[in-house]
Parts: structure tokens; sequence; C-alpha cells
């Protein structure tokens, strides 16, 4: 059998006397999508920013690859592969391709490799006429695709969303919905959190419930 | 008595060009500049540390930092003057009365005042940036760099008022250069010494072209954030 892309086991993690997670564990295969559930304040943000190594934990394994780390020290290099999307993701001040650009320039992918990606993922996202507007003055809708189109570029072994549909409605959750689910179908590992029911009823997801400190699979 | 004469000549000093005056604005103005020069670099690196960094005595050093901004600049002067005087530890590098010795005063009062300011910017940035900026791939120090410039103008209004803060006092410049005319006599000396001579249009003359100074920086910062901000 092959080995997960991605593990995390013997996970403990606190917030003073709130226990969110006690010896917890789970596995993503490559190639797989999955949707991270739970009640409100049951941990799905905290177990998407400990696997993006944003966030520490008392204790926890992970594995990447072939490589073996703990939740207290995140390689570096893992970084470079693993992506992750804030639930309101943040679009730093100046043009939405120097957004884009940002995670390819720091890959060292030069200028012109640059110019071509940053295109065809503002039309993946249906955004090549908003290319010129300033972050600030886009919608809810278009700030979350920009940030999908951001993450997904970098072409990420393991990408992250947290609850990419949760403030929006209408049309602009239909429009996100329909690139989460692209992601889903291509052969991206995706892991989402979310309780949108469409999310929820994408067949192609495998889901993981988060419920008395264990990582449930379903 | 009247003001209107003074003010006059002072105008006329100032236009004619005169040597004498305008390079007493020189010194004032080399000195300064090169002391917040060196002096943010290191400054706004510390600053963004004290901020995000979790380690042993970081609220003792901001604290410190705190308190030091509200010190005297001529008792800094006084410290500085003890530290380069003949017998002090650094007596060897002959530096006291040289411009070289208001620099160093100068770097002691505008670090808390970067540090502090930055730390303040910091500590209310977002904090989405950094994690952005990582999780893009970003070493941390270039997302340390990235969150800086995202919150750019509070970092430059720390620059602005280190820089007028330093500009503008006169006991340190006048303890530690000894106000001697052609090497250490810069703006603000040279204004306490004029006006005590009875000189005004000198006085008058320096204390308007500081004042355009300190409020030609502040109007630059607020036009760039005008343009480059959030409306
Ligand atoms: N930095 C923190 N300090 C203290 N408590 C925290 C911190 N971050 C999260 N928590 C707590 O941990 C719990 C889980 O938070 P988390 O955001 O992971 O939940 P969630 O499942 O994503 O919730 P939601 O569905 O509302 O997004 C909450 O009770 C929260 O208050
Ligand atoms: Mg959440």
């Amino acid at each position: 059998m092959r080995p997960p892309l991605f593990a995390l086991s013997a996970l403990d993690k606190r917030f003073g006397a709130r226990v969110l997670f006690e010896q917890a564990a789970l596995q993503f295969e490559a190639g797989h999508g999955y949707v991270v559930t739970g009640a409100n304040g049951s941990g799905k943000t905290t177990l998407l920013r400990m696997i993006a190594g944003l966030e520490g934990a008392q204790q926890g394994t992970l594995a990447f690859r072939d490589a073996q780390a703990t939740v207290y020290e995140y390689p570096e290099a893992w970084r470079r592969e693993i992506v992750y999307v804030h639930q309101q993701p943040y679009l730093f001040h100046s043009t939405i391709e120097k957004n884009l650009e940002y995670g390819l320039a720091r890959r060292g992918i030069d200028a012109d490799q640059r110019r071509i990606r940053v295109r065809e993922a503002l039309e993946w996202a249906g955004l090549s006429d908003r290319r010129e507007l300033p972050p600030h003055k886009l919608s809810g809708g278009e700030a979350q695709r920009v940030a999908l189109a951001r993450a997904k570029l970098l072409d990420p072994a393991l990408l992250l969303l947290d609850e990419p549909t949760a403030n929006l409605d209408g049309e602009a959750r239909q429009q996100v919905l329909e690139l989460v689910t692209a992601l889903c179908l291509a052969d991206h590992t995706v892991v989402i959190a979310s309780h949108d029911p469409e999310i929820m009823r994408l067949a192609i997801l495998d889901r993981m419930v988060l419920a008395g400190g264990r990582i449930r699979m379903e | 008595m009247d003001l209107f004469e003074p003010t006059r000549q002072a105008f006329a000093l100032l236009v004619s060009g005169e040597p004498r005056l305008w390079g007493i604005i020189w010194v004032s103005l080399w000195v300064a500049v090169l002391a917040i020069g060196v002096t943010a670099p290191p400054a706004i690196i510390a600053g963004f540390a004290l901020a995000k960094l979790r380690f042993a005595g970081r609220r003792v050093i901001v604290v410190l930092m705190q308190a030091l901004l509200s010190f005297p600049t001529v008792v800094i002067g006084l410290v500085v003057y003890l530290l380069l005087s003949r017998r002090g530890p650094l007596g060897a590098f002959e530096l006291l009365f040289t411009p070289w010795a208001i620099m160093l005063g100068y770097i002691v009062i505008a670090l808390p005042i970067l540090i502090v300011f930055t730390v303040a910017t910091v500590q209310g940035a977002d904090p989405r940036i950094y994690e952005t900026a990582l999780s893009l791939g970003a070493a941390p120090s270039r997302a340390a760099l990235t969150t800086l410039w995202e919150v750019r103008f509070g970092v430059m209004a720390g620059i602005v008022n280190a820089f007028g803060r330093v500009v503008s006092e006169v006991g340190c410049a006048l303890l530690v250069g000894g106000n001697i005319a052609g090497l250490t006599r810069n703006i603000p000396t040279a204004i306490a010494l004029e006006t005590s001579k009875g000189d005004f249009a000198q006085g008058i003359a320096l204390g308007m072209v500081l004042v355009v100074l300190a409020l030609g920086i502040n109007v630059a910062l607020a036009s760039l954030q005008g343009r480059g901000g959030l409306e």
C-alpha cells in the first residue's frame, strides 16, 4: 500500500484548560479531497493551521512524504508545498497581480514565467477584468477567488481551505463553490474545513468529523 | 519690540544664500539624516523582533524603551559627554566637540523612538499578513519584510518623529558638540546663541528653516499616506 501524503498522529492541543485534541490522528492520501466538519469551536481552523505550520501544539508527530517532524518544529521547506487559505483571506495592499505573483517570486520563478502563470490563474478564477483593481476594492467573493487563485497557481501538494464559502451568499458563493469543486476534481490534494451543505455533498470528498478531541473518518 | 525688521532681515539672509547661515543648516541636516539612516534599519528589525518573538527579557526591553522616550535630551547629552570625555570609556576616539559626538547623541535619542513606533505598528498589524506570507512560501525574514512593508506608514511615522525630535533638540547638541562655528554649530544651537547675543534676524531665519523642515517631512508623509493609503 502507498504511504499517505500527509499524516498527523498523537496530537494533543489545548488552549489553557480548553482541550481541542487529545491523541488525535489523521491521514491524507495524495490526490484525494477531504472535508473537515464539526461544531463551531470544535477546532477545524486550529487543525488546518497546525497542518500548515502556523500554530504549534503541546504534542504531535507529522509526516509529509518521506519526512517526519513535530508540530512544534515545523520544517520550513514544507511551507513551499502546503498552502493554507484563511477563512477571510488577507490580500496585500498592492495589485491583484502582485498578490498572485508573491508565492511564485518566493520560489525563484522568473518574471516571464510568473506573468504567464498569473494570467492563467486570473482567467481560471474569472478575474481577468479585475486585475487592475486594488485589492481593497474587491467584494468578499472576489477576494476569496483571488486567494484561491493565489494558492492554486503555486500547485501545492496539499491545499488547506478554511470555510471558503462561509461569508458569502448568492452568486458570489456559487462562483467560489465552482472553483472549489474544480480544485477537488483536479488531482490536487485539498482539505476543506466547512459546514456548507453543498461542499459536504460533493461526492468526491471524504468526510472527517471533529468531536470529543478526536478526528473521525466517515 | 519690533518683530518686522528682523523678520525682513531674516528673509534677506536666507535669500542671499549667506554661506555661514547655510553651513549651519547643512550641519543640522547631514548629522540628523545620517544618524536616522544608520539607526533606522537595526531599530526596525529590533522592533519587529520585540513585537513578534517571544523571548526572555522582551517585556523589560519594551518598557525600558518606552521610558527612554521621555528622557530629556540634555541628560542623554550628559551621558554621551561623560562617555566621550578624555577620561571616559570612549575618550580615546577624541570625538567630543565633533559632529560625530552629536550624531552619537542623536542615535541614542532616535533609537527608542524608532523601536517603540515599530513595536506598536507591528503589534497592531493584522496577524494574517505574516501568516499569508509564510504560507505562500516566504522565509520568516521575508515574511517580516512583507509585514513591515504592509504597515510602512506606521514605521515611517516613527522615522519622521525621530527626525523631528533630533533636528530640533538643543541640549544634547550644545553639550557634546560645543556649538563650534563651522563645525558643530547647527540650527538649534545657533538659534540659542544668536538670540542670546541679540541677533534676532539670524535666529528667526534659522527658526523658519527648522519649522519648514519639520512641517515639510510631516506633509510629505501625509501626502504619501493619502496616495498609497486605503481611502
Ligand atoms: N489563539 C487562541 N487562544 C485561545 N483560544 C483559542 C485560540 N484559537 C482558538 N481558540 C479556541 O479554540 C477553539 C477552536 O477554535 P477554532 O477556530 O479552531 O474552531 P472552528 O472549528 O474553526 O470554529 P468555527 O466553526 O467557528 O470556525 C475555540 O473555542 C476557540 O475559542
Ligand atoms: Mg474556523
